[in-house]
């Protein structure tokens, strides 16, 4: 599914219980014109910065980092952590591509050794 | 692989065998008086709060990152002990500033026998102070580091590395098999090494004095697996800035010694059918907390007044539960 599919059948799930969340209030909620989230839903321009995206995603009640992921962005604290140890963390990331979720938590958590 | 789960530290050797497992945590206590007399075995009071060096680093001394592992936050003279658990057989090395807790002798990878410098687990259930005579240890107490008080600085001459160092190994399989399953046991293990240093670096000093057999290695030091080892260093930061570091609020104070016993509440024998080590003779010569302290003319230590525990509850071999609530 894409972003912007992903975002209106979201949006289009909570208004049918909830009215405030037609694209107009949605929009004015997060701080764009209605007629620019509606481009967004229907994938006619690109995914909107990672700061509306965030906003997206608290009034969706959606994880900000998976919908930055389907937007084709990372978040920019995740950024500056890989910028941080770029070549550790991409040889760390392509050797989990095929492990499991229980797999990679457990790694996360494993305690490292140093120079001692 | 080492994992910090739940403020525990798992040292597991799937390589060695699927049970092979030990895990390790370090229970907050009283500080028992040091005042040369015997006292029995103080209560847990709770695990110390474990957290991964890597996730501090920003806050953390240059060389915590280099070192790895975790760190715990302990106050200026808070005691503790660590507590093993894991049926498998584990030989397991403790160094506290790479002083060995059990022999004496500097810090070395490998396990010695020539005097034992390890604990055997299950046997050994806990270890709660350096090993100075045969049935008795004198309680660990953080002490910052640099200030003469900790055992490294007191038998090397330097403040360089505090914290806590831990190895682990397994037991061979084949050991494990021919010893352990003819008694219908099913358990197996590896080697791992941990290691705990400060953050306004800490170490650990030689506190009061309490009953406490290390024993001896039952299996021989051939029965352990000691080429596939682990190894993690611990930190000891001092609590007043772990908020700091952290953001978590540090723990509170534990109680006194004489707030504990004052209350009723027990403290603790524990018996086994064993052969208890000799002590260190290195050990045996270190100046407690306390008397460094009037040495160093900065007075007598606080909360250290003798007390005299009336509820002692003795444990046998098997059933170790060692808590007190306060």
């Amino acid at each position: 599914m894409t972003f912007s599919s992903y975002i209106r059948q979201s949006r289009e799930g909570l208004k049918a219980q909830d009215r405030r969340f037609s694209v107009r209030q949605v929009a004015q909620r997060i701080g764009v014109e209605p007629a620019y989230l509606s481009k967004i839903e229907r994938g006619d321009v690109a995914p909107p910065s990672e700061g509306k995206i965030r906003a997206l995603a608290e009034e969706l009640n959606e994880d900000p980092d998976v919908l930055l992921a389907m937007a084709g962005k990372v978040s920019s604290d995740l950024l500056a952590i890989i910028r941080k140890r770029p070549k550790l963390f991409a040889e760390l990331i392509r050797d989990l591509k095929s492990m499991p979720d229980h797999a990679i938590l457990r790694i996360a958590r494993d305690v490292r050794d140093g120079d001692w | 692989m080492i994992e910090l789960r739940n403020n525990e530290l798992i040292f597991q050797f799937p390589k060695v065998h699927t049970q092979a497992v030990c895990r390790i945590d370090f229970q907050r206590t009283l500080r028992i008086p040091d005042d040369n007399q015997e006292y029995p075995l103080p209560p847990g009071l709770g695990s110390f709060p474990i957290n991964h060096v890597d996730d501090f680093t920003d806050n953390l001394p240059a060389t915590w990152k280099e070192h790895g592992g975790v760190f715990i936050p302990m106050y200026q003279a808070e005691a503790l002990w660590m507590n093993f658990s894991g049926h498998y057989p584990c030989a397991i090395k403790i160094a506290a500033g790479k002083i060995n807790a059990v022999s004496g002798t500097q810090w070395t990878k490998k396990l010695s026998n020539r005097p034992q410098d390890y604990v055997v687990v299950p046997d050994q259930p806990w270890l709660d102070g350096f090993n100075v005579s045969k049935g008795c240890v004198r309680q660990f107490v953080a002490m910052p580091l640099g200030e003469g008080y900790t055992a490294e600085e007191q038998l090397t001459g330097d403040a360089e590395h505090g914290g806590i160092q831990i190895i682990v190994y397994p037991m061979k399989h084949d050991v494990y098999v021919k010893y352990m399953e003819q008694h219908r046991v099913f358990n197996i293990g590896d080697e791992q090494c941990l290691t705990y240093a400060p953050a306004d670096e800490m170490g650990l000093g030689a506190g009061g004095v309490m009953r406490q057999e290390i024993y001896e290695d039952d299996y021989g030091i051939d029965s352990w697996d000691q080429t596939s080892g682990l190894r993690c260093f611990v930190h000891l930061t001092n609590s007043a800035i772990y908020q700091k570091i952290t953001g978590h609020p540090p723990l509170h104070k534990p109680p006194t010694a004489q707030e504990y016993t004052d209350s009723g509440l027990p403290w603790f024998d524990y018996y086994a059918d064993k052969k208890a080590l000799q002590g260190s003779a290195s050990l045996s010569q270190l100046t407690s907390v306390a008397a460094k302290k009037i040495q160093k003319g900065e007075g007598t230590l606080d909360n250290n007044e003798n007390v005299h525990p009336n509820t002692i509850k003795t444990i046998k071999k098997g059933r170790v539960v060692r808590d007190g609530r306060f």
